[in-house]
This record gives C-alpha cells, sequence and structure tokens, in this order.
C-alpha cells in the first residue's frame, strides 16, 4: 500500500465520518470488522477487470461460448465462475462494425462487480451519468474515441437489475492467437464501451510469443 | 439482521442476491411492440429516470419476473412484475439534432409503460 501522504494532514472529512460510522457499528456488534477486511481484500486484490477480460477472450476464441454469452450472459459468465455480488442478471451486448455499445448508470453507479470489479470515480460522477445518454459522441470523444456518424452508439442504462457487459470486436492481426494471449488485449474501459481493446503489436508474429 | 462474518463472505460475495423472484406473472409486452413510458412525477423512490417519461419506444427484451423498487424500498411489498428492454431512438428523446443512428436502452418494469 502507498504511504506517501503527509501525517500532519486531517483526514478528509468523509474519511472521518466512515471512521466514526465504522466504529459506532462495531461497537454495537452490528458488523464484523474483519468481515469488512476481508471485503476489501476481496475487490482490491481478487475481483476485478481481469476477470472480464478472460469472459471476452474465450469469447473471441470459442464460438460455441460466444453464443452462449450473448444469450445467456450470467450462465456462461458462470461457466468461469464470475458470478455473485452486482452480478446476479448479466447481459453482454457486442460491438460490431456497425454498433457500438457503451453502459451508464443514471441513477447511481450499477456496474458488473464479479467481471470488471468496483466501478472508477468517473463512472460514478454526475457529469458522465448525466451526459452519456443525450451527448454520447461527445463523451466518447473525451475518452480518445471517435466514431463514424454511419456507426450506431447504442447506450445501455442499467439503471434497474441488469448488469451489462460489452463484448468488444477482436482486435486486427490476432488470427491464431490464444485465449490467454488475448486476455492481456482487453481493457476494462473497453467492457464498458467507452475504450477499444489494445491493438496486437506489428511484431507479435515475428517475436514468437 | 445477523452480523456478516469473516467466514461467510466468500460465499455471500460469489451467490449475490437476485432482484428476479419466480412469479408466474403475465407479460403485457412482447418484444416488438411499441410502449409509451407514463408521463408520471411520483414522489417515491422509481427507476422510471425522467429523460423517457412520455417518449414512445420498442420492446427489445423481456427479462422476466423482478421485485418492483418503487414499492420494495418503502417497505410495501415486492409487487413482483415483468422488467423489459425498451429502446428510444436519440431523436425521440433529444429531438431532430439528434444523431439518426443512436439509441438509448434502457430496463424498464412493467407499470412504467402502456401501449402506443
Amino acid at each position: 500500500m502507498s504511504h506517501d501522504h503527509d501525517h500532519t494532514d486531517p483526514p478528509e472529512d468523509i474519511e472521518l465520518r466512515v471512521k466514526a460510522l465504522e466504529s459506532v457499528l462495531a461497537d454495537k456488534g452490528l458488523i464484523d470488522t474483519s468481515a469488512l477486511d476481508e471485503l476489501i481484500d476481496l475487490y482490491e486484490t481478487k475481483i476485478g477487470p481481469r476477470n472480464g477480460a478472460k469472459v471476452v477472450a474465450k469469447a473471441w476464441t470459442d464460438p460455441d461460448y460466444r453464443q452462449r454469452l450473448l444469450s445467456d450472459g450470467t450462465a456462461a459468465i458462470k461457466e468461469l465462475g464470475f458470478s455473485g455480488v452486482q452480478g446476479e442478471d448479466m447481459v453482454v451486448v457486442e460491438n460490431t462494425p456497425d454498433v457500438h455499445n457503451m453502459i451508464v448508470c443514471t441513477l447511481c453507479s450499477c456496474y458488473p462487480w464479479p467481471t470488471l470489479g468496483l466501478p472508477p470515480a468517473w463512472f460514478k460522477s454526475a457529469p458522465y451519468r448525466s451526459r452519456v445518454v443525450i451527448d454520447p459522441r461527445g463523451v466518447l470523444k473525451e475518452f480518445g474515441i471517435s466514431l463514424s456518424a454511419e456507426k450506431e452508439v447504442r447506450v445501455w442504462d442499467s439503471s434497474a437489475e441488469l448488469r451489462y457487459l460489452v463484448l468488444p470486436e477482436r482486435p486486427a492481426g490476432t488470427d491464431g492467437w490464444q485465449e490467454d494471449q488475448l486476455v492481456e488485449l482487453v481493457t476494462r474501459d473497453s467492457m464498458i464501451g467507452v475504450g477499444f481493446p489494445k491493438s496486437a503489436p506489428d511484431n507479435h508474429q515475428q517475436a514468437g510469443a | 439482521m445477523p452480523v456478516v462474518t469473516k467466514d461467510i463472505v466468500p460465499l455471500l460475495v460469489q451467490t449475490g442476491a437476485s432482484a428476479r423472484v419466480a412469479e408466474d406473472i403475465p407479460a403485457r409486452f412482447v418484444p416488438g411492440d411499441t410502449v409509451l413510458a407514463k408521463n408520471v412525477n411520483p414522489a417515491n423512490h422509481t427507476r422510471l429516470p425522467r429523460y423517457v417519461r412520455g417518449k414512445v419506444g420498442t420492446i427489445m427484451m423481456d427479462h422476466g419476473v423482478f421485485v418492483t423498487p418503487d414499492t420494495a424500498a418503502h417497505g410495501l411489498g415486492e409487487h413482483p412484475q415483468h422488467v423489459y428492454c425498451v429502446r428510444f431512438t436519440a431523436a425521440e428523446l433529444w429531438g431532430g439534432d439528434a444523431s439518426s443512428k443512436d439509441t438509448v436502452n434502457i430496463d424498464l418494469w412493467d407499470d412504467y409503460l402502456q401501449p402506443a
């Protein structure tokens, strides 16, 4: 854990409030602090976008899996073991040459935790949540993405009970790549729809990786 | 309410708690139907955002039967009903300057909708 902050600075208000709440709840016996530590450890070190990347890479290499993933996302993701809180009911939407999908929760911060981990701060911010539905192309430009006017931008507002994951297009130049090599190209942002997977390096084949 | 202990955290996280319920409730709409999102302004919690109220969209998927947050959030019962993915064109939501290609897809409870 980084430890570069100045110890003479008072903690932020929110930090003090959380500490106060935690100690009151612990004193009253309503929470077990070791359970909290376990939860934090799970989401800091074990559950993150690498899970989603494995789902995507499998879909890119296994046409039957891709079909199952698109027809019943919850069950197909469960095959790889990435089920649970905030992933109980999943829908996977596929980018194609004609359609670019992007995910938002205009209500709050709904996000598929088992496949992507906890949401980034910008995903929860009011500007992202309010602007994606009315100006998705403007928001995408700020993420460095410019799409053809001919392409449909399909926004998914996941403010109900379903959680969404974008299946991005497989990068060009990756023919013959194995699943574990493809995993490295899948970014978190590409599975939210505000980015693309990394490109295959030109020298990949020659390097024999 | 029982206290969550460290040993049950992994199971709890892996299981989750779906708002889906196994109730045999008939669906009022099927994919392809044109629907109007009601223009209502409830004071209670709702998942019907203002930007779709009064707008016409198309049912794309029937996700099945779920607990209704509008009542459940206030301790007024589960009121299970179908949740549908409804597609609205950007032009319907935002007017003529919007892209003619783009759409917004949002999951809405049966009660929020009426035939259009």
